[in-house]
């Protein structure tokens, strides 16, 4: 299937990592997400693999590849069945590319060499306690002293934070509006950085959301992304690629939860047949299927768009809403497939709920994706 | 029609709003994360508590509209209290109310509208959910005593509650109308075990475990109303009036998520004002408002069918339980949305009452089952005229 889209390599790519989650990961997930963290090690297991370079210059320690062998990641990543696994080893893929887009030679040598062999940690900080779509206004501060900028503001909801050695940080360093906004990668050893909590969420358990911040904190002008002012358009550009990746998680989770109903819904019975022997189960299952087909076929062309470096700002934006809307909806079935079981901890399904959820906030809201789309369309 | 409640009730309605206002919301959030015996403790005080209220009592006695108005007020601040109480007081206790014995009711009642017993109902096990036909749990006669023997699963309250109705085969052959029973089975009976509480996602409060029945032998006085063979039309009776009280747990699921989200919808800011006056979130506010008032209209409708004994009752009950518990997942879901990322975090209301919601539509019959019900008494009606 999707020929179109997939080769061979991908192919042998895909049973690798299939292999290896199922082997290395699945085992250890449920502890992980009871924990509410994964260990460490992962990282570097995880660069031995050649993984974390998936997608990266060679010249750093990365391996090209098109968008479609993340996407094959990404997809089999799901497969661990907990988003929050995925999500934290990941979130170097959106706090690098800043680094591979704006960053000096010297830049991409300090960060992203050690990140992609898994020896740092990296992050992504924009949102703040009250900008959050709203990235026009954010309010955390950089204010230029001689050789460094000194950092006061506060960061929340930021993924793999509470580890993370770079934090890939949007500041403030001129007006108000977007003009104003410039990126620099934070130390989290500097002096005046805190963790100022590991926030606790209902669902992406295994991975860590901190809320960061910034006293005084003394950055040195070298760790300027780009020049000052140039951090709107790079988080922009960043947005993009993260919207994608989300879309990919939301079909894949909801291809998942789907392969869960089936085997419930072929093996539960009642009233002397099973659940797929009822109609309504299986008209359920097949609107089930249908939806995350077409969620799938449509992320893959938008993907096959943007590889081909055509601007798809307006089509990634609807693949966001439609796949995640699918998600939520599939996800919901799944559960109700299960019945009282879907609720209970011990049954994937209860965790794919949760999991999901999150999937039309992060990254633009719905809400915000049409305000994306509506203004690319000309409405 | 007169839409308006009467002036007792608003009374009762007011005096419950303010005593869960300052009684029981202060704890509600903690249910969610206590250790089990600390979850435990917490609910028989709050038990304890509505008792003195004469809650206990309403929901026991035989005003219907009376318990769903008043008992919105308790869902709202407390979702996983209204759970505990509702499956000890109707559930269980509507049961005894109605089908039990001088005996039966003097020896559970007075425990039940104090506080001091907790009722859980009995009826699900792993291979039989909707479909009881495919229950294992069986009651054997012998040499004058019942010998029971089966496993029954998500149980609610069953970490809690004191006694049980347990649904169970007496006469096999004589399949599900004829041949059920429900037992009134006390925890301390020889041959009982409770299994340890079960991770949920939601309604964390309200304690669910598996029970098993091990050669549990009880008399003729364990037998609901005394007599076999009567458990399938109890049953049936006794839905009715937990399909509407579930209909209001998800009444005052979503009028939390109403509060919540217009409280977070006139603070929060973004793109210089309030998110409120943005006409995305007003709208969201609005069909939340719009579910949470016909949800209410269909419990008002199906709880004065019920006390009336209209021959539409057990419909109108499975109507008012599919709408608000498929509302109410819609306007959790909203609420969510209108949250952003802060409605993820633990620590929001939105982030349990979310999780809260998901419940209402698979406990009791499924939605699925709800229409399977309501399309069956459908094409019967229709056929018919």
């Amino acid at each position: 299937m999707y020929e179109e889209y997939f080769t061979e390599e991908h192919a042998i790519f895909r049973t690798s990592v299939r292999k290896f989650v199922e082997k290395e990961l699945k085992p250890h997930v449920d502890r992980w997400e009871d924990e509410e963290l994964f260990p460490v090690e992962l990282y570097k297991r995880f660069a031995d693999e050649g993984f974390l370079g998936l997608g990266y210059p060679e010249a750093y320690g990365g391996t090209p590849c098109d968008r479609f062998m993340s996407i094959v990641f990404a997809e089999e990543m799901m497969r661990s069945g907990s988003v929050g696994l995925a999500s934290g080893l990941g979130s170097h893929s959106i706090a690098m590319p800043p680094v591979v887009h704006l960053g000096t030679e010297e830049q991409k040598q300090r960060f992203l060499v050690p990140v992609l062999k898994g020896e740092k940690i990296a992050a992504l900080g924009i949102t703040e306690p009250n900008a959050g779509s709203d990235v026009a206004n954010i309010r955390t501060r950089a204010v230029r002293d001689g050789d460094h900028y000194i950092v006061n503001g506060a960061k929340t909801f930021i993924t793999s934070g509470c580890r993370a050695n770079f934090i890939t940080t949007a500041v403030r360093t001129g007006d108000a509006g977007y003009k104003g906004v410039s990126l620099m990668v934070i130390d989290s050893a500097t002096p005046g950085f805190s963790v100022a909590k590991k926030l606790r969420k209902m669902g992406w358990n295994a991975s860590d959301t901190a809320e960061l911040s910034y006293v005084d904190c003394r950055v040195p002008a070298e760790n300027l992304l780009g020049g000052e002012g140039q951090g709107f358009y790079g988080i922009m550009a960043n947005f993009q690629n993260e919207r994608l990746a989300l879309a990919v998680m939301a079909h894949a989770i909801a291809a998942l939860a789907l392969e869960e109903s089936i085997k419930y819904a072929k093996s539960r019975e009642a009233f002397g047949r099973t659940l797929s022997g009822f109609q309504v189960t299986r008209h359920k299952l097949v609107d089930m299927a249908t939806q995350v087909e077409v969620a799938r076929e449509f992320n893959y062309r938008v993907a096959s768009r943007m590889e081909a470096g055509k601007d798809a700002i307006k089509e990634v934006s609807m693949a966001k809403n439609f796949a995640c809307q699918v998600c939520d909806k599939v996800v919901y079935d799944a559960v109700q497939i299960h019945g009282g079981y879907g609720c209970a901890r011990e049954y994937l399904v209860e965790r794919l709920y949760r999991d999901s959820r999150i999937l039309s906030i992060g990254g633009g809201t719905t809400e915000i994706m049409k305000e994306i789309i509506g203004k690319a369309a000309q409405f | 029609m007169n839409y308006e409640l009467s002036d007792a009730h608003k009374g009762l309605q007011a005096e419950m709003g303010n005593f869960c206002r300052a009684e029981i919301a202060p704890g509600s959030a903690i249910f969610d994360e206590a250790p089990p015996d600390e979850a435990a403790a917490r609910m028989r005080k709050n038990l304890k508590k509505l008792a003195g209220t004469g809650f206990l009592n309403l929901l026991l006695g035989e005003d219907l509209l009376g318990s769903c108005v008043v008992g919105e007020e308790l869902a709202r601040v407390c979702p996983s209290t209204f759970l505990t109480a509702m499956t000890s007081a109707i559930a269980f206790g509507r049961g005894v109310k109605r089908f039990g014995t001088n005996t039966q009711q003097e020896r559970h009642l007075p425990l039940l509208a104090a506080g001091d017993g907790i009722g859980a109902f009995a009826c699900t096990e792993a291979e039989a959910g909707s479909d009881l036909a495919g229950m294992q749990t069986a009651a054997e006669r012998r040499n004058g005593h019942w010998i029971l023997n089966g496993e029954k699963d998500l149980v609610t309250n069953a970490p809690l509650a004191d006694f049980f109705l347990v649904f169970a085969w007496t006469h096999r052959e004589a399949g599900l109308e004829r041949g059920t029973t429900l037992f009134l089975i006390e925890r301390e009976a020889s041959g009982v075990t409770i299994g340890s509480p079960l991770a949920t996602m939601g309604l964390r409060g309200a304690p669910t475990a598996g029970i098993r029945l091990e050669n549990c032998t009880v008399t003729d006085e364990a037998i609901l109303g005394g007599t076999a063979g009567e458990g399938w039309g109890r049953m049936q009776d006794l839905l009715e009036e937990i399909k509407l009280a579930i209909s209001v747990l998800c009444v005052g699921i979503g009028m939390a998520c109403m509060e919540e989200s217009t409280s977070h919808a006139k603070t929060k800011k973004a793109f210089g004002k309030p998110i409120g006056l943005f006409e995305g979130v007003g709208a969201k506010l609005a069909t939340m408002y719009m579910f949470n008032d016909i949800g209410r209209m269909m419990i008002c409708r199906a709880a004065c069918a019920i006390e009336q004994r209209d021959p539409e009752s057990p419909v109108l009950s499975s109507c008012a339980k599919l709408f608000t518990s498929e509302g109410v997942g819609q306007i959790a879901d909203l609420a969510m949305q209108v949250h952003g990322g802060h409605g993820y975090l633990k620590g929001a209301a939105v982030e349990r009452l979310y999780r809260d919601a998901r419940f209402a539509e698979l406990a009791y019959g499924t939605s699925e089952m709800q229409r399977a019900f309501i399309a069956r008494e459908s094409l019967d009606r229709f056929r018919a005229a």
